[in-house]
């Protein structure tokens, strides 16, 4: 019986390389471009620092990690970074939980309306929303030209150039995520559980507490992963809608690299971040037991 | 049924939180249509000006191609490789499927200025930088995820059953795929190449790390001259982006609902 003999031995042993080869292009991609730029990353932070040429070719040294231990203004900086990225996923991760509840609420075109919003903010470059951030909250801005006409104010609020303007900037660039992050895991939340609750005497609050939340930690940890590494890689927004003291470690790894043209210090300083941020995922990994659902999202 | 005060508050707060998240976006438009060289909202008078401007300012036409053309090179390169690797994926090999997941995952949660850093001084190596080719990579690293995850997700809902019998009929496996698998899976697929195509339009800290003077894409360019001040054609260009994804969400929405749209992206 040689048909049946091939379904069986040979068949099957080819199928499976057939879809092991199918997994090539992706591990080429993910090593070529990924994996071996950052094991070369490595590399330069270990080499001698020449400050305004890149770096000593071939040599070994701790220069660039001695600098990030040794600076008070690094450490300033990675402090800063730290309490603005706890900062802004909290205030993301909150504001999501409610918004997406409120999607899901929602029906009709009122929650079309609330998804679309938040897919279009989703989908729109960081660029444009920093400049709307600037048109909306500056000092001449829309928002106090407002409140100043309106009388509500005699001078206009500072919000940008400051830390809340670089906290607007950030969260207006992370919300999105953590919305539909949560709402991804509430969509899969069984109705009758809801209705349940209530017609059991609890009102919306109590359920909102009890029965919402515990179903969409899940969500919460992917929206709070997201915000949090983004905002710990901060550029943009705290660049511009920051003043000089929300300085964020990824201006300051631009600045050794393409101004100060120091690559072992600005390299030495990318790991640390990495490092950070994969230590804050781990533990958050941990904490979620092994639930899952972190990956799939 | 009445509303209660707790309710009342919690409709406002929601039409607050909304306001935050599409007023400024919408502000940012109108302000494309005002007469005068200064950035105004409301407008005082309408006019299309500045779109003219736009067409004839080589620079900025320049970037549009730049996005158009990364953006392209992104959803082939990413699309093929994450429908392979989601296709390679189908029978969960256990560990293997699972490691590679991890992996396919692992760059979005990089932040993107390390990831332009280490490209950027990967690439000098080989005078790359500044290259279509480093743009269209470095896009796809994020965009590979998603057309994976988006890809995996497509392909679990097909009944697979339906495949093999094409195959017993004696269809070759490519002519099985495109003919029996493609026309069921193309509302999964577009969406996934849609997302690709998306995520490097929108990305910007890779691109302002990666991109040369040739190679500028339209956020970079728009970040450049937002730094030197206000200046009505960033506003002409957001407004362009913002009708571009507008309609790119009303086709992914047409295709698999807003529903799916928002929990799969």
């Amino acid at each position: 019986m040689s048909t049946l003999g091939r379904r069986f031995g040979i068949d099957a042993l080819a199928e499976r390389w057939r879809l092991l080869a199918l997994l090539v292009p992706l591990l080429a991609l993910d090593l070529g471009v990924f994996a071996l730029p950052m094991g070369y990353l490595l590399r330069i932070s270990f080499a001698a620092r020449t400050p305004g040429s890149a770096f000593v070719e071939g040599s070994w040294s701790l220069e660039g990690y001695q600098y990030v231990l040794e600076s008070t203004l690094v450490h300033e900086i990675i402090a800063f970074t730290l309490v603005f990225g706890v900062l802004v996923t909290v205030l993301s991760v909150a504001i999501g939980v409610v918004y997406a509840y409120a999607a899901r609420q929602a029906s009709g075109w009122q929650r079309t309306l609330l998804l679309g919003g938040a897919v279009l903010s989703l989908f729109t470059t960081l660029v444009v929303k920093l400049f709307a951030v600037v048109l909306v909250f500056s000092p001449v801005g829309v928002l106090n030209d407002l409140l100043l006409r309106v009388g509500v104010l005699g001078d206009p609020l500072l919000l940008i150039d400051n830390l809340t303007g670089a906290v607007l900037a950030q969260l207006y660039i992370v919300l999105p995520y953590s919305i539909l992050a949560v709402y991804a895991v509430l969509s899969t939340l069984d109705e009758a559980l809801v209705e349940a609750a209530l017609d059991l005497g609890a009102d919306h609050p109590r359920v909102f507490r009890e029965v919402i939340l515990p179903h969409v930690r899940p969500g919460i940890a992917v929206g709070a992963i997201i915000s949090f590494t983004w905002t710990v890689g901060a550029y943009a927004g705290p660049l511009l809608l920051g003043s000089g003291s929300e300085r964020t470690i990824g201006v300051l790894v631009s600045e050794l690299l393409l101004s100060r043209f120091d690559w072992p210090a600005a390299a030495a300083l990318a790991v640390v971040t990495i490092v950070l941020v994969f230590s804050v995922l781990l533990v958050a990994l941990l904490r979620l037991d092994t639930r899952g659902g972190v990956l799939d999202a | 049924m009445r509303e209660s005060p707790v309710g009342r508050v919690f409709r406002l707060l929601i039409a607050v939180l909304f306001a935050f998240l599409i007023l400024p976006l919408i502000i940012v438009a109108a302000t494309a249509f005002d007469a005068s060289g200064a950035v105004v909202f409301p407008p005082e008078a309408f006019s299309l000006r500045w779109f003219g401007v736009l067409l004839e300012s080589p620079d900025w036409m320049r970037s549009i191609a730049n996005s158009l053309l990364v953006a392209t090179g992104t959803t082939v390169l990413s699309m093929a490789v994450g429908v392979t690797a989601a296709l390679g994926t189908r029978r969960p090999d256990g560990s293997v499927g699972k490691a590679l997941t991890a992996l396919a995952v692992l760059p979005l949660f990089v932040p993107g200025i390390v990831i332009g850093v280490t490209l950027l001084t990967f690439f000098s190596r080989f005078d790359l930088q500044g290259s279509y080719l480093a743009l269209v990579v470095a896009h796809s690293l994020w965009a590979t995820p998603l057309t994976f995850s988006v890809s995996q997700t497509t392909f679990a809902r097909f009944d697979w059953a339906i495949q093999e019998a094409a195959l017993d009929l004696g269809a070759s496996p490519t002519r099985a795929f495109l003919e029996v698998v493609v026309p069921d899976v193309r509302a999964g697929l577009l969406v996934a190449a849609l997302v690709a195509f998306v995520v490097s339009l929108q990305e910007f800290v890779m691109a302002l790390f990666l991109s040369g003077p040739d190679t500028r894409t339209v956020p970079v360019q728009a970040w450049n001259s937002l730094r030197q001040g206000l200046d009505p054609l960033v506003s002409v260009v957001s407004t362009v982006l913002l009708v571009a994804v507008v309609v790119l969400v009303i086709v992914g929405s047409v295709a698999v609902g807003i529903e799916r749209l928002a929990t799969d992206a």
